[in-house]
């Protein structure tokens, strides 16, 4: 995965620590903003980023920030946990 | 042969259906959920159907699957696939499969999407005209792609536009054939459209605007075909993009309200109890435009799959959403929000230009609010402009703002 772009998350309480977006599979569906338009935006590439320059991957709790990825019709967000373990997509 | 029994039984195992099955197994862990999908694959991405990347076998095809089998077994949803639903009858809360089987539901969700419109052309099932709505469709698009020298894709809009693509990419000469003065008439205006006009040439395609065909040549594989000027293209692949219809002939007798697709109000609720729909069958009253549609698009129907979800599970929840569509190719980002229709009283605040090649359309109503609006290389846009539709924002007083592409729309939002 060459052009991926890595956010910390480093929410309290959250199991997840990382979110990365490959940017090669976004296509700006924009899925991802539908469920949770707090922590995600398009650039002016028309990819999926978080908002607030990575300030937003805090935004919201876990299973939001799940749900989001979820949505992905080109399965575009992966997340990890703390450890460095993906999560998602499983 | 006694029924099967469900709690929740969904028709549909796209994005809506899949979705709501979802929601449903997250808030009742323990009720019967079944999804009956006429395709005999588990739940895939449509979306990526039209992907030049999927086609060309940049992305791994098992990309495609968005669940996998065990998805289905350690959530207890179960999915009885291959089989088309042939007729409800809500005297006894059945469905009928076209195996016979009889499934009986308390809440059904009627989830069952469209298909590709057929070309309306004698000849029209030859070999080598292709549709791009579903898996085993696309399979055989792959296969025509290969053999292939020459195409033509028919219509304007989505499909044909990301599929020129594709087939440019895989070395075909393509002719986009379209009735149409111009692309995306009339939900584009001229210039924008010449936009993408442009890209579509500059990528090699050659558009025929206003032009038509009337008749297919070849045995049982199509070689060409002559339009009504008379001119002949000769073509060994033909993608047709003429947009969607839904079967909904198996629900003529069961009393359900059927318009151009299943007419629900904005709880997502047909006229009959405990019956639902979602997605691209759904004409439902849409609470942002006021006023009843149908939209066929991925993130509507996931997000209506969640709202139909919660409902049949007793709340009351309406589903409120400003609809978008996005495509990409050519160089070209592109989007829709809202209602893009212009009406007499409609004034449009331009934010870019054709000429930079980053052009927005901001289309504010009578009311002084934004309803609509039209991004081609913008797309950073959308995400602030919706949340200006939603929240009923009045435009008087910034449009120059709206029209700057140096002002940050994010700083009009509520705080």
């Amino acid at each position: 995965m060459a052009n991926v772009k890595e956010y910390a998350r480093n929410k309290e309480g959250s199991n997840i620590g990382k979110i990365v977006v490959d940017r090669d599979l976004c296509i700006g569906a924009a899925s991802c903003l539908a469920v949770s338009g707090e922590t995600w935006e398009l650039d002016n590439e028309n990819k999926a980023v978080i908002t607030g320059a990575g300030a937003g991957a805090n935004a919201v709790d876990d299973a939001t920030l799940l749900m989001s990825a979820e949505s992905c019709p080109t399965k575009a967000i992966l997340l990890f946990d703390k450890e460095g373990k993906q999560v998602f997509p499983k | 042969m006694q029924p099967e029994k469900y709690k929740y039984l969904i028709i549909g195992g796209g994005v809506a259906g899949t979705t709501a099955a979802e929601t449903l197994r997250q808030n009742d862990k323990k009720s019967r959920i079944g999804i009956v999908s006429d395709e005999p694959h588990l739940f895939y991405s449509r979306i990526m159907l039209s992907k030049p990347n999927f086609f060309l076998g940049k992305i791994p095809f098992d990309q495609i699957w968005l669940r996998k089998a065990e998805w289905y077994e350690k959530n207890k949803i179960e999915l009885v696939s291959g089989n088309l639903a042939t007729k409800l009858d809500t005297s006894t809360k059945t469905i009928t499969l076209s195996n016979s089987q009889i499934l009986q539901y308390e809440k059904l969700l009627l989830a069952t999407g469209g298909e590709a419109r057929s070309w309306p052309l004698p000849g029209a099932l030859k070999a080598g005209i292709c549709y791009v709505r579903d898996l085993d469709q696309a399979k055989e698009l792959i296969e025509n792609v290969k053999t292939a020298k020459q195409a033509i894709a028919i219509g304007s809009g989505f499909v044909s536009f990301e599929m020129c693509e594709m087939m440019r990419m895989a070395g075909l000469d393509v002719t986009l054939i379209m009735r149409e003065p111009y692309f995306w008439y009339p939900l584009l205006d001229e210039e924008s459209a010449k936009m993408i006009e442009k890209g579509l040439e500059d990528g090699g395609v050659k558009i025929l605007s206003q032009s038509e065909v009337i008749e297919i040549k070849g045995e049982n594989k199509i070689e060409g075909v002559t339009l009504k000027n008379g001119n002949q293209i000769p073509c060994q692949l033909a993608l047709i993009g003429i947009g969607l219809v839904c079967n909904l002939d198996w629900l003529k007798n069961a009393g359900v309200e059927i318009n151009k697709g299943i007419v629900a109000n904005e709880y997502l609720e047909t006229n009959l109890p405990d019956v639902y729909t979602a997605g691209d069958v759904a004409e439902f009253n849409d609470l942002v435009l006021g006023e009843n549609v149908q939209l066929g698009n991925w993130v509507n129907a996931q997000m209506q799959g969640r709202t139909a979800g919660t409902n049949m599970q007793g709340e009351h929840k309406p589903f409120r959403m400003v609809s978008f569509y996005t495509a990409i190719g050519f160089g070209l980002n592109i989007a829709m929000s809202g209602d893009v229709r212009l009406k007499p009283n409609s004034k449009v605040i331009k934010r870019g230009s054709p000429e930079i090649n980053s052009f927005a359309r901001i289309i504010v109503d009578e009311k002084d609010e934004i309803i609509g609006a039209t991004f081609i290389n913008r797309t950073q846009d959308m995400s602030p402009i919706n949340k200006l539709i939603e929240s009923n924002f009045k435009v008087s007083g910034h449009e120059s703002e709206l029209s700057d592409i140096n002002f940050d729309l994010k700083q009009l939002l509520p705080k």
